[in-house]
C-alpha cells in the first residue's frame, strides 16, 4: 500500500514539475508579454495542483492536508488576479496592432 | 414593512456571522489550532469580514448547486489550459497566433465582473486584459484560430449560475 502511495506521489509530483518546466519554457519562448502570461498563469497552476495532489497522501493530519489545498487555492486566486493586472499594464504600454 | 426590514437585517447579520466563521476556520487551517492564538484569529477574521463586505455585499448569496456545477466545469478546463500551454511550449517550432477577441458581459461592474475575468484567465487560451464601461471584455487569445466566443459565453453562463440575485445586480 505504501509503495502504491509513494508511486502515486512520484508520478503526480513529477508531472507537476514537468508543467512548471512547460511554464518556464513558455515564459522564455512565447513571442510577447501577454502570451508569456498565459504560460505562467495556466501551466504553473496545473503544476502546483499536481504537486499538492501528490503530497496530500503524505499529509500528517487533516489540518496539514487542508493547508496544502488552501495554498493551491490562494496561489490560483493570486495568479488569476496578478496576470490580469500585468496584462492590463502591458496592453496600455504598447499600441495595439 | 418594519417586520420585513428586521427579517432582512437578521438574514444579513446571519450571513456575516457565517462568513466570519469561515474566515476563522481558514485562519485556524493556515496557522494551526492553538487556543493561545485564537483571540488573534478572531480579530483577523473580524477584519477580513469587514474588508470582504466592500467586495461582496452581505445580502448576496451563492447557489450551492451552481458552485458544484461550476467546479465540475472549471477543474477539467483548468487542466486543459495547462496542457494546452505545455503542448505549445514543448513544440520544437512555435505554432501560435496571438491576438485579441471581445466578449460582452451582462454582469454588472464590481466583484461579479472581476470574478468572471479571474475565472476566464485560468481557462484555455484566454486572458482578459481590459473591461470597458459597457461591459465589453477585451480578451487576449493565445491562438486566434481557435474559437473563443462560444467558450467565453459558456464561461459566463457557468459563473452566473453560481450567483443569486443580490450578487448578479451588485
Amino acid at each position: 500500500m505504501t509503495g502504491f502511495v509513494d508511486a502515486f506521489t512520484v508520478l503526480a509530483v513529477g508531472s507537476g514539475a514537468i508543467f512548471f518546466l512547460a511554464g518556464t519554457l513558455g515564459l522564455l519562448r512565447f513571442p510577447d508579454t501577454l502570451s508569456r502570461l498565459h504560460a505562467l498563469s495556466k501551466a504553473d497552476n496545473l503544476g502546483l495542483g499536481l504537486i499538492v495532489i501528490g503530497l496530500l497522501p503524505h499529509a500528517t493530519s487533516v489540518s496539514a492536508g487542508l493547508k496544502l489545498a488552501c495554498v493551491w487555492l490562494l496561489a490560483q486566486l493570486s495568479a488569476a488576479t496578478a496576470s490580469q493586472l500585468i496584462a492590463g499594464v502591458a496592453r496600455n504600454r504598447r499600441p495595439r496592432a | 414593512m418594519n417586520a420585513v426590514t428586521g427579517a432582512r437585517d437578521r438574514t444579513a447579520l446571519f450571513a456575516l456571522l457565517v462568513r466570519a466563521a469561515g474566515f476563522l476556520v481558514l485562519w485556524i487551517v493556515l496557522m494551526g489550532p492553538s487556543l493561545k492564538d485564537l483571540p488573534l484569529g478572531m480579530v483577523a477574521a473580524a477584519a477580513a469580514t469587514w474588508a470582504s463586505t466592500a467586495l461582496w455585499p452581505s445580502d448576496s448569496d451563492v447557489s450551492v448547486v451552481g458552485v458544484g456545477r461550476f467546479v465540475l466545469r472549471f477543474l477539467p478546463q483548468s487542466v486543459a489550459a495547462g496542457v494546452d500551454v505545455a503542448r505549445h511550449a514543448f513544440k520544437p517550432s512555435l505554432d501560435l497566433e496571438p491576438g485579441f477577441a471581445t466578449h460582452r458581459t451582462a454582469l454588472p461592474p464590481g466583484m461579479a465582473r472581476g470574478g468572471l475575468c479571474a475565472v476566464m484567465s485560468l481557462q484555455p487560451g484566454k486572458l482578459p486584459v481590459a473591461v470597458a464601461r459597457d461591459g465589453t471584455i477585451e480578451v487576449h487569445c493565445l491562438d486566434v484560430r481557435q474559437a473563443a466566443a462560444g467558450p467565453m459565453a459558456a464561461d459566463e453562463a457557468a459563473f452566473t449560475g453560481m450567483l443569486r440575485d443580490g450578487m448578479r445586480n451588485a
